[in-house]
């Protein structure tokens, strides 16, 4: 009877074929991609990350593609919900059997997946979410082309600390991982040069007033203050940061933020002025260096209304587009792979940091910028004062 | 006209055949499909539990949240701190939901009843989010916790393929359990006061126990799909246990039929299955769910179980309310 059953197991679980092949999802013409987003829910507003991605293998296929491939993505929502998250990743590796994966916005959703796609062994290069889980520890076939919530958060308090005279620095923030993704590794920065925060706050998600949090400020006398917080809070905290007559005081603000979209939520110039937020472009929204990308998102989208989120993946395509070339005419996952760890300092003309993944370090962007108001204009930086 | 006798034998046998049939699913449908059909099977647990008390029961409660989340939380604590096989936490994590639907129970006992028994369950639910949130050390905060990867007699727990007959055998178990609890003395008193509770105490029934057995019940079904959850999708975090997924649930109740145990798993099916389909086409899913929502509140207000009924007898179940 025991026989029969093992026999019986292993009949059926031997009955499905293998999906991870080294060249599932390339013809002679295509190379599908898989592409994640929150296309809907809450955080449907994240999906833009995905749309400079896709402008950029709009503008090769035009090119002709890559070694005469097209670049065929196909996108899967995710809602910003890891069920739904691994209901899409699943599709795409095994219902399209795309050849790799691009994408995702919410680190929620990359690290309910992560296990899914380390043992498909796909490649899979990750857009936009920052939480430093999903590539460390290290999976052999999965990259961040992005700065991640680590190197930004370091980011955020390095330029804290290179203005003159900073030595009380408070912190507010959200309970979630998002924020804590920001503000601990700056937290941890902050202590490596000496510094313990004066204030430690929490403003919780959908809250429409930040007085309680404003008056602990006042009393702990901060020269500056790091606010991991969404848009519309920073807005909220901001607003009541001027109200209570302490604009002076510079905030710094996650990647999460964007400086021209605060300054439409606060709609004046005045409570924004001393706003700073984490940058990954070499220059700001309306800018020349950042103005071609721009135009090559409005050539494929012309609806698409630009904010910086728009350009977040843009980095992280031309590593994938680099390393399909290197790999040649007969691509393979393996080859495609070996060919990423051999990015070395490839400056994108869009980020701010080069790109450069090793066998052992997936996490190809290690700094970003700063973006602030100077003399009234969105100014990129790269420390207190010094224009980038 | 209700079902004669050969009819009912018809409706038992069909009752073990589908499961039977299902058996060879996976042999046939990629893992993707697979996924989908696992996440069938426990949504038709959590719709099942629900079911159990506002449909049977009649009691306006919207706690199953904090039991499904209860239940998911049980067998990730007890994986991951405890170290215990998965396999092991599934009868802890009901117990804790049936422990979530005894204190549950509690506003119902102090005679709290319709929008104000509403309000306190759905109170119940964010208290439970908020713990899930902030008692980090054991919850893992908003980070959530991780499921380790385990093999269960050699075979990877990872591998959609063995969690869909663990899955499947659990859900005709508890679907088979309810049915017959339903059957029983208790099942016709919880009934009864769903009817008129007042009559019911009259008969000597003491509907304060029935009330708390049948929030118990209904809190260890949707904690054992709590931990099916946790296999699922590997990972729990405090956001899959917040409004939206009260309003799916309640959804598929409303869908399939009200205090029918057919309609829990019909609606279920149609309301995980179909917008799944439609996610190659954004936008059109919530558009769906609404559609379907309003089209079946409008046409059949007893739900798509009524459909069924209508077309054979065999479908029809005693203890629906007509």
């Amino acid at each position: 009877m025991k026989q029969t059953l093992n026999v019986l197991a292993m009949t059926l679980f031997t009955a499905l074929p293998a999906f991870a092949g080294e060249t599932t999802g390339l013809t002679d013409d295509t190379i599908k991609i898989g592409v994640m987003a929150p296309f809907s829910g809450n955080a449907a507003s994240y999906s833009k990350a995905e749309v400079g991605m896709m402008a950029y293998y709009d503008k090769i296929n035009e090119e002709g593609g890559v070694h005469g491939r097209k670049l065929v993505a196909i996108q899967e929502d995710t809602a910003c919900d890891p069920a739904k998250g691994l209901a899409g990743v699943k599709k795409l590796i095994f219902q399209d059997e795309v050849f790799m994966l691009h994408g995702n916005s919410c680190s929620g959703v990359a690290l309910a997946i992560r296990p899914v796609v380390e043992e498909a062994g796909l490649p899979w290069m990750i857009a936009h979410a920052a939480s430093d889980s999903i590539s460390n520890p290290r999976a052999p076939n999965i990259f961040h082309g992005l700065p991640t919530g680590s190197a930004n958060g370091r980011a955020m308090a390095q330029f804290v600390l290179s203005r003159p005279d900073t030595k009380r620095v408070a912190i507010i923030e959200h309970s979630n991982d998002w924020a804590h993704s920001y503000s601990d590794p700056a937290r941890a920065y902050l202590k490596e040069n000496g510094v313990d925060p004066v204030a430690d706050l929490v403003m919780e998600r959908g809250q429409t007033d930040a007085t309680a949090q404003i008056l602990k400020i006042r009393e702990a006398k901060p020269d500056f203050i790091i606010a991991s917080l969404y848009e519309a809070e920073t807005a909220i905290f901001l607003r009541d940061l001027k109200k209570y007559g302490m604009s002076d005081i510079p905030v710094m603000g996650t990647a999460g933020t964007d400086l021209e979209n605060t300054l439409k939520r606060v709609g004046d110039l005045d409570t924004v002025k001393n706003y700073f937020v984490i940058h990954s472009y070499i220059d700001s929204l309306g800018g020349d260096k950042l103005k071609p990308w721009g135009d090559m998102i409005k050539k494929y989208n012309p609806d698409e209304e630009l904010s910086t989120f728009s350009f977040a993946s843009i980095g992280s395509a031309i590593a994938v587009v680099n390393a399909l070339e290197a790999a040649g005419p007969d691509l393979t996952r393996s080859n495609f792979i070996a060919e990423l760890e051999k990015i070395n300092n490839l400056d994108t003309g869009i980020l701010s940091d080069p790109i450069t993944f090793t066998h052992d370090d997936h996490q190809g962007v290690k700094g970003s910028a700063v973006a602030g108001f100077v003399d009234g204009q969105p100014t990129v930086l790269r420390s207190w004062g010094e224009r980038y | 006209m209700m079902p004669t006798s050969a009819q009912l034998r018809f409706r038992t046998i069909l009752f073990w055949l589908v499961p039977a049939l299902m058996l060879a699913v996976p042999m046939v449908v990629n893992p993707y499909v697979l996924f989908i059909i696992n996440g069938i099977l426990i949504f038709v647990l959590i719709t099942l539990g629900f079911n159990f008390v506002i449909g049977n029961l009649g009691q306006l409660a919207f706690a199953n949240t904090a039991f499904f989340g209860i239940g998911a939380y049980s067998s990730a604590i007890a994986t991951t701190s405890l170290g215990l096989p998965w396999i092991a936490t599934i009868p802890l994590a009901g117990l804790a939901g049936a422990l979530g639907g005894f204190l549950a129970s509690a506003a119902a006992l102090r005679g709290i009843r319709l929008y104000y028994l509403a309000i306190i369950t759905l109170a119940f639910g964010e208290l439970m989010r908020w713990i899930y949130v902030h008692a980090k050390s054991i919850t893992g905060g908003t980070d959530g916790l991780s499921m380790p990867r385990e093999t269960l007699l050699g075979f990877s727990l990872t591998d959609d393929r063995v969690k869909f007959y663990i899955f499947l055998v659990l859900t005709v178990v508890l679907v088979k359990a309810t049915l017959n609890l339903l059957r029983s003395h208790i099942g016709r008193s919880i009934m009864a006061v769903r009817e008129n509770e007042v009559a019911t105490a009259s008969l000597g029934i003491p509907t304060s126990r029935i009330i708390v057995i049948a929030f118990m019940w209904s809190g260890f079904v949707v904690g054992c799909a709590g931990s099916l959850f946790a296999l699922h999708t590997a990972y729990v975090f405090p956001e899959s246990f917040g409004m939206l997924q009260l309003i799916v649930s309640f959804a598929m109740v409303i869908v399939g039929g009200l205090g029918s145990v057919l309609g829990s798993i019909l609606g279920a099916v149609v309301l995980t299955a179909l917008p799944e389909y439609l996610r190659s086409f954004p936008g059109m899913e919530e558009l769906f769910f609404g559609l379907i929502v309003i089209a079946v509140l409008l046409l059949l207000p007893q739900g798509l179980a009524s459909l069924l009924r209508r077309l054979s007898p065999i479908f029809i179940e005693r203890y629906y309310r007509e």
